[in-house]
């Protein structure tokens, strides 16, 4: 690991002037760590915001859901607030990691947690990292993309996320310039030949806040693993809709696990938009959310896999 | 004989465990040390062209920079001195290593490490051990003059005429993948030379007395100036019989005169230490109506990686398991150990036997649900019976119990799994289940079964001995008793086993029994914690011993002391020719019963409960049997289900545990039913014959036959994880919807 030196603060104010391209904000440390350990990041600075009190909080009120970033999983998951109007969320949260590591890890280090495809993570100089070359693209790729949004393939891997896009929440962004509130499901983007990243956070930036609208009546996270527990989705669907007189409205449909960032299902959703979803009607949306997905040479399963899950969340919802 | 043998004595190194008291190789550190720090070669395949070590021996607090010419001997191996300690010329696997930073801090090395510039020139690199076995493949050892490692062939009977008998041929191809042994403990340990000039290694392994035998041959010294002795040590599974870190201590301990360390992290012990073979199994099986085998052919590939470690043993005990522990008139199987530049495979815990029997455990159930002829008893027809021939024409060692473990297996089945199926209100096996809201379920259950065999020791004509000394002080009666015997305690509970024959033997209790057995210079040499075989092999000399000391004491020898070298019936190498010989001396039998429930929508299994019975002979303490029992399914479900360890191209994708996964206390079934049985081995200790093994032998066949029983599918390749499982399941569609 490359020596750095490490600040601490005690609020969100003091952070601001201190972030830059060189410097990045400490907060769980359970990505940033292991990152600057396998010398992937190598930040001369680290800005300790564990101790910055006024980031840490939830909130229920009318206007919905307010979540300070340095709220742990485990907090979200335990939330009763977030378990009964949320619960998507909740899951999600529940389903990621082992509870030590949700003990530490944030909702907003979570939303900016890299890219686990065994080459970026590993000794390889690929395109993620600044070079040429995606190796997954044309090497092992089992866990990654079936979407195909960037010349690199690694798949965007928090759970949370996934539902907060399907709640239609929004993050709370301060930068020099004063704070800006954006769309998780815009904040989260491919890469690009200029951003070698899976998220928009300009280096000077920090997440604040997560708020996520009044919630639907139902919603639901199912994700599928390579074990019982603790490990990276194969694959996962958050849905969330208005079941109303038995039929659903609204309804949200994302997939987790399959692309550079979830993605929303929206002929999927406009397939079951206010209708009575019969099992048929789930099998069907899982084919529809799926169409545009091509699989690679190792991750075939995939598409049964995540067309599955969708139906079975849609079912899910319906059952309550 | 008393009621000390079979009951459940607590361990003595329990407490200290889950406590922290334990010292294990890495709390042997101490400030002064020199720290070790391995430059790794992270590529494949290359011709080393340069080592420039100047910028390293430059940085402040560098002490030396040891390379190929440090190494006075540079070639080892537990079989075949075939890996160089240091590369010089060429390196052949990513975890090759090239050179060792000798440092003042972990830091410094770690740093100094990186400034070791080495300069290389690619060469191709043969990854698949198919691909190896092309004429015109790339050579891993270009002296070797092909990457054929060993060749084995068993012969017995003529296949051509048992196949042509056979009312029904069935052909199969089966894969596994490497296993990672993942113990607790990565490898650590320390070196130094002691006041009487003697070069002192403590650390963790398998064999003393194979470890002493190694560093005093690459540092030319004779054996009696080579000590080591072990620490607590942090679970093995076969992953520290091979050399890892133990010569790199005593080298730089030796060259420098001071005393060293070296700790490595988990993704070094990841890259840096052997694997299971993975190995490919291609067979055809044949069968009358009446439900005999007549003849198996077979041809088994295992990827032996760079270096030889024990391939070859392992490749022999998989050919020779080919057919499983069924008695086939007509065998063919021709094993293949292969070098590739993929990591060296070596020991674990089977050592090729559960390999070679996921594929004939599932031929056995494919043929007989093909010939209508229930699974169970299509094997009791065919199964191992005393006086069975073997596949190398000779009969089995007495004590063949293969039937009476399988016959109890059903019976456990028949009454746990239908008592289960009434207490929980479950639908019979294999049927769809409907949920609360009329969906059809996507949650199958099936139940399957496979028997599993396992030889006790070393095979093929390896020397097989144990020493133990035996040491009665006392004045009137016999007070107490040293026992001294170099076997590894490497978390079985082998010090308290041979402990309690000691004191069964000599008639004293426990605590008066004194065990001596972690230092090479103090111990005799009891031969490896491996293949099963300390409770048969040291427990047995330490009996002989114990007997022995007695009849010295009743001569009034004060002390009386005994030693004896035990040595079972002698096995045969392997011949070419007439492959006809005596493989083995001693074997494990086992079978297990498992019900697993398979998610049709993500392809996940679980396993809800296994029984796994075995033949130990005697429980010497059956505590501990039962432990290793449920343990051992532990790892076996791991290996059958998610452990997939995964290369590309001679690179390691999975040096960490969030990408080799582990099982969870989740992945465990809700019951584990350990069922021993005490059929006398006539070779061992109060007829003990060992156990730790075998449950991982049959355990990812039954896992198959059981997701075959609740979906209709057989995996073939291991492990079975959730993608496969759902591949397969769109393939049966497919056949569905498309019809021939």
């Amino acid at each position: 690991m490359q020596p750095f030196i490490h600040i601490d603060v005690a609020n969100s104010e003091e952070v601001i002037p201190l972030l830059d391209a060189r410097s990045r904000p400490l907060a769980g440390g359970t990505d940033m760590l292991p990152l600057m350990k396998e010398g992937i990041v190598a930040p001369e600075r680290l800005i300790n915001i564990k101790r910055a009190g006024d980031l840490r909080y939830i909130r229920a009120d009318e206007d919905g859901l307010h979540i300070g970033a340095l709220t742990t999983l485990d907090e979200l998951d335990r939330h009763p607030d977030v378990r009964r109007d949320y619960t998507t969320l909740a899951q999600a949260a529940a389903e990621a990691a082992s509870p030590q590591l949700r003990n530490m890890a944030t909702l907003g280090g979570n939303l900016l947690q890299q890219a686990r495809c065994w080459y970026y993570r590993g000794d390889f100089h690929c395109w993620l990292k600044g070079g040429e070359l995606c190796h997954a693209r044309d090497g092992r790729n089992e866990y990654h993309a079936i979407f195909d949004q960037s010349p690199c393939v690694a798949v965007y891997p928090s759970d949370p996320p996934a539902a907060l896009m399907a709640l239609e929440a929004n993050l709370r962004i301060v930068g020099p310039q004063g704070a800006r509130l954006v769309p998780v499901a815009e904040f989260l983007q491919p890469p690009s030949a200029e951003r070698r990243t899976l998220h928009t956070l300009a280096p000077n930036e920090l997440i604040v806040e997560v708020h996520v609208p009044k919630g639907p009546s139902g919603s639901v996270y199912l994700k599928a693993m390579d074990r019982a527990t603790w490990a990276y989705a194969l694959a996962s669907v958050a849905v969330a809709a208005n079941i109303r007189d038995g039929r659903a409205h609204n309804v949200r449909i994302v997939l987790g696990a399959v692309s550079n960032r979830p993605i929303r299902a929206l002929a999927a959703e406009e397939l079951v938009e206010g209708q009575l979803i019969t099992p048929e009607l789930a099998r069907r949306a899982g084919e529809t959310a799926l169409a545009a997905a091509r699989a690679l040479e190792h991750n075939h399963y995939k598409l049964p896999l995540t067309r599955n899950l969708v139906a079975q969340a849609l079912r899910d919802i319906m059952a309550g | 004989m008393t009621t000390l043998l079979g009951s459940s004595l607590p361990r003595p190194d329990a407490l200290g465990k889950v406590t922290g008291d334990a010292r294990y190789p890495g709390d042997l550190v101490r400030p002064g040390m020199l720290q070790l720090k391995v430059v790794f070669a992270g590529r494949p395949h290359a011709r080393i062209v340069a080592i420039e070590t100047s910028a390293a021996l430059a940085y402040p607090g560098v002490v030396a920079v040891l390379t190929a010419g440090d190494v006075p001997y540079n070639a080892y191996g537990l079989i075949d001195a075939d890996q160089p300690v240091l590369c010089g010329d060429v390196v052949r696997f990513e975890g090759d290593k090239v050179a060792l930073v000798v440092a003042e801090s972990q830091e410094i090395a770690a740093a100094a490490a990186k400034l070791v510039a080495i300069t290389y020139e690619n060469l191709p690199a043969v990854t698949d051990p198919r691909a190896a076995l092309a004429p015109d493949a790339p050579l891993v050892h270009q002296h070797h003059g092909s990457n054929v490692l060993g060749y084995v062939p068993i012969r017995k009977g003529d296949t051509a005429h048992g196949l042509a008998e056979a009312d029904i041929v069935l052909e199969g191809e089966f894969s596994t993948s490497w296993q990672e042994h993942a113990f607790l403990q990565p490898e650590a340990g320390i070196a130094f030379v002691d006041d009487q000039g003697r070069l002192v290694v403590e650390t963790a392994g398998q064999w003393l007395h194979e470890d002493r035998r190694q560093i005093a041959m690459l540092l030319n010294l004779p054996v009696e100036q080579v000590v080591i002795r072990y620490a607590t040590i942090g679970g093995a599974f076969g992953g520290r019989e091979d050399l890892s870190i133990q010569h790199l201590a005593a080298l730089a301990a030796w060259k420098l005169r001071q005393p060293v360390a070296i700790v490595w992290s988990r993704e070094e012990s990841m890259i840096g230490h052997h694997k299971r073979h993975p190995i490919s199994v291609r067979c055809r099986w044949g069968a009358t109506n009446e439900g005999k085998i007549t003849a198996v052919e077979a041809e088994v590939i295992a990827d032996g990686g760079a270096y030889a470690s024990t391939s070859i043993e392992v490749t022999k005990v998989a050919a020779l398991f080919a057919t499983g522990c069924y008695e086939v008139p007509n065998i063919s199987v021709d094993g293949y150990a292969v070098y590739t530049n993929n990591i060296p495979a070596g020991a674990f815990r089977g050592f090729g036997a559960p390999q070679a029997q996921f594929a004939s455990e599932i031929m056995v159930t494919r043929l007989a649900h093909a010939l209508g002829i229930d699974p169970v008893e299509l094997r009791r027809r065919n199964i191992y019976r005393e006086g069975s021939i073997e596949p190398m024409q000779e009969p089995l060692p007495p004590g063949v119990s293969a039937l009476p473990v399988l016959e109890r297996c059903v019976t456990e089945a028949q009454a746990r799994f239908q008592q289960a199926a009434r207490r929980s209100d479950d639908h019979a096996p294999g049927t769809t289940t409907f949920g609360t809201n009329g969906i059809t379920s996507h949650l199958r259950r099936g139940i399957g079964i496979a028997c599993g065999i396992k030889n006790i020791g070393y095979s093929f004509g390896f020397p097989e001995q144990a020493t133990a000394t035996v040491e009665l002080h006392g004045t009137g009666t016999v007070e107490h008793a040293h026992v001294r015997v170099g076997a590894a305690e490497v978390g079985q509970g082998t010090h308290l086993a041979l402990g309690m024959i000691a004191a069964e033997t000599i008639g004293l209790p426990l605590d008066k029994i004194v065990m001596i057995t972690d230092d090479s210079s103090e111990a005799p040499n009891a031969g490896s914690a491996s293949a099963s075989r300390l409770t048969l092999m040291a427990g047995r000399a330490v009996q002989d011993a114990a007997v022995a000391a007695l009849l010295a004491w009743a001569d009034e020898e004060r002390p009386a002391q005994a030693t004896v070298q035990f040595r079972p019936p002698a096995t045969t190498p392997l011949d070419p020719i007439t492959t006809a010989g005596r493989p083995n001396y001693a074997y494990g039998y086992a079978a297990q019963a498992v019900e697993v429930e398979v998610n049709t929508l993500t392809g996940q299994v679980q396993v809800l409960r296994v029984i796994s019975v075995h033949d130990v002979g005697k429980a010497i303490n059956r505590q501990q049997v039962e432990g290793q029992i449920e343990g051992c399914v532990a790892q076996a479900l791991g290996y059958a289900l998610m452990e997939h360890f995964q290369m590309r191209d001679g690179h390691i994708l999975t040096p960490h545990f969030s990408t080799y996964l582990l099982p969870t206390a989740l992945d465990m079934p809700t019951e584990i039913v350990p069922v021993v049985l005490e059929l006398a081995d006539p070779q061992g200790p109060y007829g003990a014959r060992g156990v730790a093994e075998m449950p991982l032998v049959p355990l990812a066949p039954a896992i198959a036959a059981a997701i075959h029983d609740a979906v209709g599918v057989w995996l073939t390749e291991q492990p079975m994880t959730p993608e496969r499982v759902l591949m397969a399941l769109g393939a049966q569609q497919t056949k569905i919807e498309r019809p021939g």
